[in-house]
């Protein structure tokens, strides 16, 4: 097993005792979504998966982590990737699962579901929770979840959401710029992670 | 680097958030001894203990750690143990989660050791870690430190809030610990009658700086307690009181041992213990006491 592979399965691990807390999270929004499944898988993405990522930020303030990651045999990058790997790997299972349900909702109601509008809705997805996280994630690891958890999550939401409204996306629209939204996540995501790397030696030296 | 050492901090300064600064910390504990590092309270023992282990960036001067210069490679780490005055771990892991949380860091975790040592230490596996008491955590952190077979246990106030059962297991502990002649132990406190036993070497640490450091013998026979009426200590000539305190009956001061010769019949002359030392270098920097002029009292500048 590789140093960020060990790194991502710490991060499970100090999340897994509070899982409960994510799949009522989980619940409430398949509740809220369950009638419009073009909503649930974006839903899922900008809601859900942010606050998963975060989890880690919150326990480990509580349990002094920072002091676990210093003392384990770890690099600060492998501390650091291997947040944005669990980062990802939730996001993939919280949109694997969402998709799924999406599936089984559509049959149940005797909808259309799949195809080009799948595609689209999940490019939508990533790229959602791809622009969330590229700000949260260098806030949490540079200030840590007490100091700046509304700021993480309430800006980030509130840009995309704003981005959203002004430019009046909607599935047609972007259908064009598919392959360019999943280029741009990535890129987000790898700025991101340099941004995040310098925060993570800043807070080292303060 | 010299490979006979434990550690060495040479002229290390550094300036952490709130204003605290260290200036030019140098001491260094040889391979196989235990060292207390010793100061009040915001003297600058974690910080100095910060720096030891990589955690806290230094501006000036050296770090040597069991060979290597700090930064060191991360692999370092294999190699240390470190227990704080608090549990580092979640909360909600039972002590088996703990073991499979940790394990796949170290090369050398021996599983079997772990779980003797939690026997040993009346631990169940089953237990969160969110409910040991602060002693049973303690031990914990020790229980991790042995099983990955660290060579340098570094403390920072372990026995502060403990009992005095508790902090006598953990003398034993580092009895044990220390059978293996490679194994070294840094042991911050301001508990002072837990070194009495086990500590090889004393560093006094007052206000960033290092006030002196050595065997605890040398520190010992360094200093002499004083003690007399107001009147008598405020008559002194050409001594250095340290860390004044008076009473109703007396007063009493610390004093270097080669001025101690200075002194006249009409005082008192006594070795120090530990903690005597610790009390009046940490009362140095104190408002003075009344009655005794300010100039009769020594600054640690």
């Amino acid at each position: 097993m590789t140093a960020v592979a060990r790194m991502t399965v710490l991060v499970m691990r100090t999340v897994a005792p509070y899982r409960t807390q994510g799949l009522v999270v989980f619940g409430v929004i398949v509740l809220i979504d369950s009638r419009s499944l073009v909503g649930l898988i974006p839903a899922l993405a900008l809601l859900l998966a942010p606050l998963v990522a975060a989890q880690p930020f919150m326990v480990a303030d509580k349990a002094d982590l920072q002091t676990l990651y210093a003392v384990l045999p770890l690099s600060r990058r492998t501390v650091l990737l291997g947040h944005y790997a669990w980062a990802l790997l939730s996001f993939l299972a919280i949109v694997i699962t969402g998709t799924a349900l999406a599936a089984l909702l559509a049959q149940a109601q005797d909808m259309p579901f799949g195809g080009r509008s799948l595609a689209t809705l999940l490019t939508l997805s990533w790229a959602l929770f791809a622009v969330n996280i590229s700000i949260q994630l260098p806030l949490l690891i540079r200030f840590g979840y007490t100091r700046i958890s509304v700021l993480a999550t309430t800006v980030p939401l509130a840009l995309v959401m704003l981005a959203v409204i002004r430019v009046h996306l909607d599935l047609e629209s972007i259908q064009d710029w598919l392959p360019l939204f999943w280029v741009a996540g990535a890129a987000a995501l790898a700025t991101s992670a340099a941004l995040a790397s310098c925060a993570s030696n800043q807070r080292q030296r303060s | 680097m010299t490979g006979d050492l434990a550690f060495a901090l040479r002229g290390v300064g550094c300036v952490v958030g709130n204003g605290f600064a260290l200036r030019d910390v140098s001491f260094e504990l040889p391979t196989g001894y235990v060292m207390g590092l010793i100061g009040a309270n915001g003297a600058g023992k974690t910080t100095t203990i910060r720096c030891l282990l990589g955690m806290q960036g230094i501006e000036s001067g050296e770090i040597e750690l069991l060979g290597h210069r700090v930064p060191g490679p991360v692999a370092l780490r294999q190699d240390v143990g470190v227990v704080l005055d608090h549990t580092y771990l979640v909360g909600d892991w039972r002590l088996s989660e703990v073991e499979r949380t940790l394990r796949p860091f170290y090369d050398r975790w021996d599983a079997v050791r772990y779980r003797q040592l939690l026997e040993e230490f009346g631990l169940d596996l089953r237990a969160k870690v969110k409910d040991l008491s602060r002693g049973m955590g303690m031990k914990l952190m020790i229980a991790v430190a042995l099983s990955h077979r660290a060579r340098l246990l570094v403390f920072d106030e372990p026995t502060s809030g403990l009992d005095p059962v508790a902090r006598d297991e953990l003398v034993g502990i580092i009895g044990d610990f220390l059978l293996d002649e490679g194994h070294s132990v840094l042991f911050s406190t301001h508990i002072t009658a837990d070194l009495d036993r086990i500590g090889d070497y004393v560093t006094l640490i007052h206000g960033g700086r290092i006030v002196r450091t050595g065997s605890k013998d040398e520190i010992l026979d360094a200093y002499r307690v004083v003690r007399g009426g107001p009147d008598e200590l405020r008559d002194l000539v050409g001594v250095e009181l340290i860390g004044v305190k008076e009473s109703s009956s007396g007063a009493q001061a610390l004093v270097r041992t080669e001025e101690a010769d200075f002194l006249g019949g009409g005082v008192l002359v006594e070795v120090p213990t530990l903690e005597e030392i610790a009390v009046h270098i940490g009362l140095s920097s104190r408002k003075p006491a009344a009655g005794v002029p300010d100039g009769r009292r020594e600054e640690f500048a």
